[in-house]
């Protein structure tokens, strides 16, 4: 269903999307829960209004899951065109989903003008989204690493691994917890408990096969161990990463978790949390994926579409976006394509307390992965 | 010849107006009925772990909650009527109704919580804590805290809806007549006056029932996780990002339906039966002169809900007002904490759009219930059907309606448009309307308007001279709710407007997505102020109205 794309990479080409673009609006699907994201949108939507003329316009979902429902019965309505959404900020299950049932437009994300600033060779999450191939169909828009965050003052000798992690739980009741599945960050830590209790890394790169119990039993071991030792007994989780970093600022436990490794850096500044919070790094590997921009394949202005994608992969937009005290989101370019401010890159980590430098990413796991984790979970802990 | 014609046109046309009113929400509600209608997605739905635990915490919730609030309700309106402080009762319970159902729940937590507020004013001088311990209050297995919370937001909502319906009933003829007999003022009320009243807020009981046994807003933050109510389960599977998911979700919802349906006839049947007790006592002679205590605990009962109430207020503001609340600090003392939410739902656009659907969907309300009780009154069956009707959406989760709402809009090409929002809203505004307003039409003193024909007054004078004066309360009343519950729609609103059409709900909806309870409260402050607003006009008219028919009965 998908139609072919417009541009390629003459500048003649791109000169005339511009061109056709300009004095439309787009409407971008992209989740409104966080203020930092919606704030630095509405910077975005001032450049592009200024720079070319366009209107953009933030859709705030609660879930992208929401768009996809929506262009899912745009389709069943036979909306080829005219759609509601203009663009996406989507990765994993629901870019599988939209791709399958050819709801997508492209290939388009490899012949923008800045495409190829993006560092696919030092970061091929860019380029392969929950171990899909995004085949031009998505642009890498930002990229993140499983990060777990304790306060220093509670948390005297800092556990180096797994192992440690779980003594520290049952010595510390009631101090340690984690989202709730099928919430995405409680299913991501799943993933993350998986990469650091399994030593075959290579059976977690292809889809869920028949020896998933045996794959993942040591997680449930260590879940099991866990599970009477933490907040509110394991009879209740927080409903999401956000929510449990605001247990963490009113004092309920000692540890959170995020996918952005700069989260805490900025809810320091912002006087959000104790400026105690650091960040635990794994020596055995790092959960680590890209979050993406789509086009859906019946959005009213493709044009316009593609020049607000190029600009927000542009050097200015990223590095903008990277600020801690704006957004703190790590950038998918090559960090030497990024302006200098205030004499240092802006993907350079700014939080003293980021000692994860050197950790081993993992790039993240098949969608069915997340299926099977959270079945799984739901099963075993989601009824008692 | 002629009014033969004119019959069968009206007739037409408020059968036209009916099923469109509901339109959008049926359209919805069958796109579910037909994804339901797969036995693979029945097998996955029935293999859920937990599904007949989430399934029966639903419905003991919204029962038990819904029993709760009438007889707190019933308590609360009798006390004020035997003290004819009826007045009074209404300013204290509008603003509790203005109160999203977000904001109620929210607030809870953050009082009731062992971080909430109520712990922060003992510790840590009197308990000890620095810090809170791990207790499970709100959330807890057996749904109390969500049957709570329910009550909170119900007992005014039927509380209110008995003051509206007490214009319709000779209040106090009924006590002077029982004080004549020598009965207690509590027994004459629950005898005569109670059962009366009870006839005319039927419908309003039932959508609370609905609503108890099937919503989301309150049973998010207030309602158990293992396992959740049936509501939220169908809610995690429509949002799923997995598009087969929605199949079970479908069928679920079918199932928490029927269930709900099972229910309310239950309560019904039960109700039936307990009848002749309820007449026993009354005619059993006995005066029940010293009814001081009983008054005393029903007041109390009614008190303790608006004390939780103005607390889940007080820990909302304070909240709202910092980013971070560590405990056991009672004030917020975060001074570089920069009020974050409150900028998006500021935004005056937002605010004016959402009271101008809102206005929309109050006018059309009044002209619809308006124009059909004129019609239906007559036939007792007729205003059945209609009532049954009008309900039906509210007898579905309104997430169900999602698919089938996006796919009308899409196939009508009227997919983010605000006339498409307000129809919708109308059907979810409607019920509560037609409750109101329908039941004080049907126990209009029809021997007024036969005075005003033989005074040669034509059906629209009548109407406008007698009818609509009499009816002028119970009419801000509905046109109020219909204002709040347009401006409380979210999902509905997503659906219909494409998330084109920003109004303060779905901007609430957004910016709560993330689950912090800082940002929760600073929108469900912003979400109460306009339904606030609405109701204070209201009150206001009513008062200065009922000023310039002060001689009328009431």
């Amino acid at each position: 269903m998908s139609r072919a794309a417009g541009p390629t990479k003459t500048d003649r080409d791109w000169a005339q999307v511009q061109a056709r673009a300009a004095g439309n609006t787009v409407y971008f699907d992209a989740w409104g829960g966080d203020q930092a994201v919606n704030r630095y949108l509405v910077w975005v939507s001032d450049q592009v209004r200024l720079q070319f003329a366009i209107r953009l316009v933030q859709v705030k979902v609660t879930d992208i899951a929401e768009a996809v429902t929506r262009i899912t019965a745009e389709a069943a309505a036979g909306r080829r065109h005219g759609g509601s959404s203009d663009l996406l900020w989507i990765n994993g299950a629901n870019f599988a989903s939209l791709q399958k049932a050819g709801l997508l437009y492209g290939p388009w994300a490899d012949r923008l003008p800045n495409s190829g600033l993006i560092d696919t060779r030092g970061n091929p999450t860019t380029v392969t989204d929950f171990q899909i191939p995004t085949r031009g169909y998505e642009l890498a828009w930002g990229t993140s690493r499983f990060s777990l965050f304790y306060d220093a003052k509670a948390v005297a000798h800092v556990p180096r691994n797994i192992a440690e992690l779980l003594a520290w739980i049952r010595a510390h009741p009631g101090r340690f917890t984690y989202p709730r599945p099928p919430n995405f960050l409680g299913t991501s830590f799943l993933k993350q408990l998986l990469i650091l209790t399994v030593p075959e890394h290579a059976a977690l790169a292809r889809p869920v096969a028949a020896d998933f119990k045996r794959v993942t039993a040591p997680v449930w071991v260590w879940l099991d161990a866990a599970r009477p030792f933490l907040w509110r007994h394991g009879r209740l989780y927080p409903p999401s990463g956000p929510a449990q970093t605001e247990l963490l600022a009113t004092g309920e436990v000692d540890w959170t978790m995020s996918f952005n490794p700069l989260d805490m850096a900025r809810a320091i500044q912002t006087g959000e949390m104790p400026d105690s919070i650091r960040r635990m790094a794994f020596a055995q590997g790092t959960l680590a994926n890209s979050h993406f921009l789509a086009i859906p394949f019946n959005s009213s202005h493709v044009d316009a579409a593609l020049v607000v994608a190029n600009f927000l992969i542009s050097p200015a937009a990223q590095a903008r976006k990277a600020d801690v005290s704006v957004w703190g989101d790590p950038t998918v370019l090559d960090p030497t394509r990024l302006p200098k401010v205030d004499g240092r890159r802006a993907a350079e980590p700014a939080d003293p307390s980021d000692t994860g430098a050197n950790e081993p990413l993992v790039p993240d796991l098949d969608p069915s992965w997340m299926t099977a984790l959270e079945q799984e979970w739901l099963r075993r802990y989601g009824t008692q | 010849m002629a009014s033969a014609l004119r019959y069968a046109m009206s007739r037409v046309l408020s059968v036209l107006l009916v099923l469109g009113s509901v339109l959008p929400a049926m359209a919805g509600l069958a796109a579910s009925l037909v994804q339901a209608a797969s036995p693979a997605a029945w097998a996955t739905l029935l293999a859920t772990p937990g599904l007949w635990r989430s399934l029966t915490l639903s419905l003991w919730t919204g029962t038990a909650s819904t029993l709760l609030s009438l007889i707190l309700a019933h308590l609360a309106v009798s006390a004020a009527g035997i003290a004819r402080r009826t007045g009074r009762l209404r300013s204290f319970v509008l603003p509790m109704i203005a109160l999203p159902h977000l904001a109620v729940g929210i607030g809870l937590v953050l009082l009731l919580s062992p971080s909430g507020l109520l712990l922060r004013m003992f510790s840590p001088w009197l308990t000890g804590y620095s810090r809170p311990p791990d207790w499970i209050v709100v959330q807890d297995p057996q749904g109390l805290a969500l049957i709570l919370g329910l009550v909170v937001k119900e007992t005014p909502f039927l509380a209110l809806t008995l003051l509206g319906a007490l214009t319709q009933v000779p209040t106090e003829r009924f006590l002077d007549v029982g004080r004549t007999l020598g009965y207690g003022p509590l027994k004459s009320w629950l005898v005569a006056v109670a059962p009366p009243l009870q006839r005319q807020i039927r419908l309003p009981t039932v959508a609370t029932l609905v609503y108890g046994c099937t919503n989301v807003d309150l049973a998010l933050p207030l309602g158990p996780q293992t396992p959740p109510p049936m509501a939220i389960l169908l809610w995690q599977w429509f949002t799923s990002s997995r598009i087969e998911d929605a199949g079970f979700a479908h069928a679920g919802t079918v199932l928490l339906v029927g269930a709900v349906v099972v229910c309310l006839a239950a309560v019904l049947a039960i109700a039936c039966a307990l009848r002749p007790l309820m007449t026993r006592w009354a005619t059993d002679g006995h005066r029940f002169t010293h009814d001081g205590p009983p008054r005393a605990l029903g007041m109390a009962g009614s008190s303790i809900v608006g004390v939780l109430a103005m607390g889940a207020v007080v820990a909302l503001l304070l909240r709202a007002s910092t980013p971070m609340w560590r405990f056991p600090a009672v004030w917020p003392v975060s001074a570089t904490g920069h009020p974050n939410g409150f900028a998006s739902l500021a935004d005056p656009l937002t605010a004016l759009r959402t009271a101008a659907i809102g206005i929309v969907v109050a006018s059309a309300t009044l002209a619809i219930v308006w124009s059909l009780s004129e019609w239906a009154p007559c036939k007792a069956g007729r205003s059945r059907t209609l009532t049954a009707v009008f309900f039906l959406p509210l007898l579905m989760p309104q997430i169900s309606f999602l698919f089938g709402l996006s796919w009308l809009a899409s196939a009508l090409r009227l997919d983010g448009s605000y006339a498409l929002v307000a129809w919708t809203h109308l059907g979810f505004a409607l019920p509560y309307g037609w409750g109101v307003l329908s039941t004080a039409r049907a126990a209009l003193d029809e021997r007024y308007l036969q005075v005003a024909a033989s005074l040669g007054a034509g059906p629209f004078r009548r109407w406008c001279s007698v009818t609509l004066p009499l009816l002028a309360r119970p009419s801000l009343l509905a046109a109020s709710l219909a204002f709040a519950v347009s401006t409380a729609l979210y999902l509905p609103t997503l659906a219909a407007g494409a998330g084109h059409v920003r109004t303060l709900a779905v901007e609430a909806a957004a910016l709560t997505s993330a689950g912090t309870l800082h940002v929760a409260a600073q929108s469900g402050i912003a979400m109460a102020l306009l339904p606030l607003l609405a109701f204070a006009i209201a009150a206001i008219s009513s008062r200065v109205l009922f000023r310039r028919f002060g001689g009328m009965p009431r």
